[in-house]
């Protein structure tokens, strides 16, 4: 099977590895995996107080389509609001790297990362959000 | 599924012979297989604690007499059809000798009604911070007993699991089931994972 250049490049150099801290109220963190072929990947965001992503990282276990996936969201989503972070679909994602079709879920799994920070995120801040609220 | 007595005609002498007999007891031709489920094909009832060696034995047998070697001489629709048996008899032990293999197929056989999404989600954060963790320690293992142990604790933990999922299917616990046979799948691939490690090492 013939992987795209850019596959290749994300997968032998991918960008953002690595992790924040997970209780900071400013950051994200989607865990998803793909049990069927023991995928896991943990995507993290940082947000700053205007509501942009500032800093992104990822930890991938899985091929490299699954590493690419999610490196390529990384580099994508920084300086983006939440709502154009959330809105990258994963055809977008299989576009760019010219995913074989049985790669297809990787990309998925990349959109369910993102997806799941994102919310994770807003619920962290919803939460801070109702108390300042609450002390009003 | 076919009850043990029911009739069917034979398709090559259209005598009446019982559903789930291979060959026809008037001609001797060789049926097509029925659409029944792995453990009914060998002959099993449906459990996740099979004996192995049996269940070899059930399919030495099944397969001895359903070779379509032994159908080289027989007519075009005999070669086929012993050829279509052989198949699903292959299918059904390969996933019944396995236990993850057999696992996942008694959730997607018995969860039609209670898991009617399937079990290929993960709902439990727990399972993928496992999985996570697990990977995490394997990637800092840099020497070979630290191998060595990493492979220990995942073969402990893999027996830990299946004597779960047997209880677990025992109870009828479909879902409970479901969520050992996901970890099952994480520990499996960790052991893979564990092996490159070591061969890479000893390269």
């Amino acid at each position: 099977m013939a992987y795209s250049k850019e596959l290749i490049d994300h997968y032998e150099n991918p960008r953002n590895v690595g992790a924040m801290d997970d209780a900071s109220g400013d950051v994200g963190t989607g865990l998803v995996g793909a049990p069927a072929c023991g995928d896991v990947m943990k995507l993290q965001i940082k947000v700053s107080p205007e509501g942009i992503i500032e800093d992104a990282k990822f930890k991938t276990f899985g091929c490299g389509s699954a590493i690419a996936s999610s490196s390529l969201v990384t580099e994508w989503v920084k300086g983006k609001t939440l709502d154009e972070a959330g809105a990258i679909k994963n055809t977008d994602i299989a576009e760019e790297l010219a995913l074989p079709p049985v790669k297809i879920h990787c990309s998925v799994l990349a959109e369910d990362a993102i997806k799941a920070a994102i919310q994770d995120y807003k619920s962290k801040s919803g939460a801070k959000d109702d108390n300042q609220d609450a002390a009003e | 599924m076919n009850d043990a007595n029911t009739l069917k005609s034979c398709w090559s002498c259209k005598g009446p012979m019982p559903a789930e007999e291979l060959f026809c007891p008037t001609c001797g031709a060789v049926q097509g297989p029925l659409p029944v489920n792995h453990f009914r094909r060998l002959g099993i009832a449906v459990s996740f604690d099979l004996d192995v060696p049996a269940l070899d034995r059930l399919y030495f047998d099944l397969q001895r007499r359903l070779h379509p070697d032994r159908f080289a001489t027989r007519a075009p629709k005999e070669k086929a059809l012993s050829q279509q048996q052989a198949t699903a008899l292959n299918d059904a032990y390969e996933t019944l000798k396995d236990p993850l293999k057999r696992a996942d197929y008694m959730v997607h056989i018995l969860g039609v009604e209670v898991l009617p999404e399937g079990c290929t989600l993960v709902k439990d954060q727990k399972i993928l911070i496992e999985a996570m963790e697990m990977r995490e320690k394997l990637a800092a293992a840099d020497t070979m007993e630290q191998l060595n142990v990493i492979q220990r604790e995942t073969k402990a933990e893999i027996q830990d699991v299946l004597s779960a999922l047997s209880l677990a299917f025992q109870g009828h616990d479909i879902p409970g089931a479901c969520e050992l046979t996901t970890r099952l799948k994480y520990l499996d691939k960790m052991m893979g994972e564990v092996r490159h490690a070591r061969a890479r090492m000893l390269a």
